[in-house]
């Protein structure tokens, strides 16, 4: 500018484009981007007619009028083990709950092994090319989903379980 | 090994932390003698900044050695090691563990930087002596800054007692590709690089002036950040089709698109910078481009480190994403205050309106300036569209994600038009040019436009946009190929050389100049590439049981059965297929699917056959480990080695505009010796 002073329109142009830009990221700060909202949550759980690790058929009508937990896991899975303990405990605490393990993208006979050696308290199906973990949409492992006593997917919880999600998902014991 | 009795004695976590305090010290005092340099117009606190500048570069980068060296020898007492080491991850993986995870990436950061510091401070020349002590504060602050969250928020060398015997390892994203060692150093020598010109930037503002021969150097500080963005960009599309497993090189994910915000408006500041350099125009332009650019970078390395987006680069969430945030606000807000009330110092002339009232319709700088115009367009609909998910999140809550076809619609006109800018620039003159023989320097371009994308439709490449985009292409390449001959013409007609020795002398004496032709080159050949390769793709899906033959495009691809490869670290699933055309054998391909103990679904590795002309990318869907079937996603595309077939000629230019020049004696260095 020839004019030999400040240049406000660039001021006011300027800070027009760049406060709301701040603005903006200081209020996204803090979501979680990775919240997706469950389309699944609500709807009739998927049934399904599985063989479990000892060769019977498990399917889940069988389990109507019974709230059921289904945990999706691996032997590759590292969060899967640290919450292998509390899914060990938690039949014992919830005995009108059904508890079930779906071996995702995983050898049956490692998945074997595994729990001979760590130990099982449930019924623990095959899940041959994955077809149940694609009907129930699971993102990765360790994913539980909670089944109300009417067949609805309650809640998805994404990572390794604690006793308060627990707790949250299946009332006081 | 010496590194090895330094992590018995646990010495390197204190040691780290001891060169951190000092880099911060350092940055500190050379801040505050950069600033007194400035305003007491003082070349001693000036001086002082100079030798502060050195000794945090020294310092910082003396840090990024010893935590080097603990994860190298596995010196789990440091916080940065017990997070990321692991006894188990090989050497190779090692080193780049340093920019694996969130605080180790900053002391990287703050490393780089220190590079940066160096080079300038040893570079700047006493005849910038206004701008030089403001811009060496502006470089030292953004040092105290990086620094400050290395030595608090994001500290890699916190003791951790008592010491782990091992650690869970890096992130297997890492893990799992050679390129992950070149592309973020890459992308960082870009990111942080852009700290020097905008450096420059500030400091001709804080002192009023553009100086004469300014505009040269800052050039050079902007193409160096510019052609190591190029390529760490390109590398990490590279790398996102050999890992990530879905077929492509670049999502439009928000991350990325944050690494191409400042690659758009730092190349409008390249071009916009010659015109200024030439007719003294678009001086403000330039300083607004250059102060963007870095700008952007904060912003994309806010987007990374603070867990905003959800992408593959993303970090956790932590504490140092409210200090980045105030940082940001300060300095954006910050340089436009200082913009607006310096930028009549600068003697920039009549108003920007004006300025671009007074160009003729036919010259090169109006063909920069509407290639300005279009860059500033891409920029700002490519960063709508990544900041639109925050916008309808805060407006309404809505959470949404704006996908590929949104970008990808702004990109291919924006894009085409950017190109055939390239061919028309180039043939222009500066100042004016009558039409006549502006049309007569157009007609070798519309030729070789016309012959590319005749060969492009002999060779079965026949939509409209494709052979748009060949036409653009072609006629770009004839037009630089011009930029080239014009001046070896000139010499063999004006001093009546060989063809040979102008060749040489031409090369020689414009050797930076052909080092920026040579970046257009690669441009036009990634354009090239990204066109064909998008439009004539094919996919097939195919699950394929043992011995199975498939036909995919005229491959045979049969499954030959799986192996399972345990390692130490990761378990690998790989099927195996044979591979054959027309009768040729093409040997066998493995996509793998590696699983990682900390990572919640296992991680693709395709299996690519690439040639000039196709490449056939095979990756692993599901895989029974008996090898009794396989799920294979088959992708099959043409020309997608071209694109990284541009990265040397990158490096080429790199190397051709940084190389040192032979130092001229100066005259009295010549009077000294021949006394």
């Amino acid at each position: 500018m020839a004019t030999g002073r400040p240049n406000y329109k660039l001021l006011v142009g300027g800070l027009l484009l760049v406060v709301p830009f701040v603005i903006l990221l200081a209020v996204s700060f803090g979501r979680d981007p990775r919240a997706t909202p469950d389309a699944l949550n609500g709807q009739p759980a998927p049934a399904f007619d599985l063989i479990d690790m000892d060769g019977n058929p498990v399917s889940l009508a069988d389990f109507q009028g019974k709230p059921v937990v289904m945990n999706f896991w691996s032997t590759w899975c590292g969060p899967c083990k640290i919450e292998h303990p509390l899914l060990l405990e938690a039949p014992s605490h919830f005995p009108n709950v059904v508890f079930l393990g779906v071996v995702y993208q995983d050898d049956a006979a490692k998945a074997r092994v595994y729990l001979d050696r760590a130990g099982s308290a449930y019924p623990h199906l095959v899940d041959p090319a994955g077809r149940l973990a694609v009907d129930y949409g699971v993102t990765g492992v360790p994913e539980t989903y909670f089944i109300d006593a009417e067949g609805n997917i309650a809640y998805k919880h994404k990572g390794a379980l604690s006793p308060g999600v627990l707790y949250e998902h299946l009332g006081q014991p | 090994m010496i590194s090895t009795i330094f992590a018995d004695l646990h010495i390197l976590g204190p040691m780290g932390r001891g060169l951190v305090l000092l880099a911060l010290l350092f940055s500190s005092v050379g801040f505050g003698a950069g600033l007194a340099g400035g305003f007491l117009k003082s070349a001693e606190a000036t001086r002082i900044a100079r030798w502060c500048a050195l000794a945090f570069a020294a310092t910082a980068i003396w840090a990024n050695f010893v935590m080097i060296g603990a994860l190298v020898s596995d010196d789990f007492s440091v916080g940065y090691v017990a997070e990321v080491g692991s006894i188990a991850t090989p050497l190779y993986f090692k080193i780049p563990s340093l920019w694996a995870s969130l605080s180790g990436s900053i002391l990287f950061w703050a490393g780089v930087l220190g590079v940066y510091v160096a080079l300038y401070a040893r570079k700047a020349r006493p005849k910038h002596a206004e701008t030089q002590p403001w811009t060496l504060a502006a470089l030292l602050a953004t040092s105290v800054f990086f620094t400050a969250l290395v030595a608090s928020v994001a500290d890699p060398f916190h003791a951790v007692f008592p010491v782990p015997l091992d650690g869970p390892g890096p992130n297997p994203l890492l893990q799992n590709h050679w390129l992950m060692a070149i592309h973020p150093p890459m992308l960082y020598l870009g990111y942080v690089g852009m700290s020097v010109p905008f450096s420059m930037a500030i400091g001709s503002l804080c002192a009023g002036r553009l100086e004469a021969g300014w505009l040269a150097p800052l050039r050079r500080w902007l193409i160096v950040p510019w052609l190591f963005l190029t390529i760490g960009i390109m590398l990490g599309g590279w790398w996102s089709y050999g890992v990530l497993g879905w077929g492509g090189y670049w999502a439009w994910d928000p991350v990325e698109n944050a690494s191409f915000h400042p690659w758009l408006t730092a190349t409008a500041a390249l071009h916009s910078a010659m015109v200024t350099e030439r007719k003294g125009l678009l001086k403000t332009w330039t300083l607004v481009l250059i102060i963007t650019s870095f700008l952007l970078t904060l912003f994309g390395t806010f987007l990374t480190r603070s867990g905003v987006f959800n992408s593959v680069h993303s970090f956790t969430q932590s504490d140092i994403g409210p200090v980045f945030l105030l940082a940001i606000a300060v300095i954006f807000v910050g340089t436009v205050v200082l913009l607006a009330l310096r930028d009549h110092k600068l003697k920039t002339g009549r108003g920007f309106a004006k300025q671009v009232g007074g160009m003729k319709l036919l010259s090169r700088e109006t063909s920069i300036l509407a290639q300005n115009l279009l860059f500033t367009v891409f920029t700002a609909t490519v960063l709508l569209g990544t900041v639109f998910p925050l916008l309808a999140e805060a407006v309404n809550g809505d959470k949404l994600s704006v996908g590929a076809p949104y970008f990808d619609r702004i990109a291919l006109p924006i894009g085409v038009m950017l190109v055939a800018l390239m061919g028309v620039g180039p043939a222009l003159p500066w100042g004016e040019m009558n039409p006549q023989r502006a049309l007569r320097r157009f007609v070798g371009p519309v030729v070789g436009g016309a012959v590319l994308t005749l060969a492009a439709a002999i060779g079965g490449f026949t939509g409209p946009v494709s052979l748009l985009a060949m036409f653009v292409c072609g006629f770009a390449l004839v037009s630089n190929l011009g930029e080239y001959a014009t001046p070896v013409m000139a010499r063999m007609r004006v001093k009546k050389e060989r063809l040979d020795v102008a060749a040489r002398r031409a090369f020689i004496r414009g050797r930076r100049r052909y080092g920026g032709h040579i970046a257009h080159l690669g441009i036009v050949i990634a354009v090239m590439a990204i066109a064909l390769s998008k439009g004539y793709r094919t996919t097939a899906d195919l699950t394929l049981r043992e011995g199975q033959t498939a036909q995919v495009e005229g491959y045979d691809i049969t499954f030959t059965g799986a192996d399972l490869i345990e390692l130490e670290y990761m378990e690998s699933l790989t099927a195996n297929f044979a591979v054959t055309r027309n009768g040729q054998d093409y040997g066998t391909y493995s996509p793998a699917m590696n699983f990682y103990p900390r990572q919640r679904e296992p991680i693709g590795s395709p299996a690519v056959r690439s040639t000039p002309a196709e490449d056939l990318y095979l990756s692993l869907v599901q895989v029974q480990p008996d090898g009794e079937w396989a799920a294979v996603r088959v992708l099959v595309m043409p020309a997608v080695w071209w694109l990284w077939a541009t990265l040397p000629i990158f490096a080429l230019s790199a190397l051709l505009i940084l190389w040192p020049a032979k130092k001229r004696k100066t005259a009295a260095e010549l009077m000294a010796e021949a006394a």
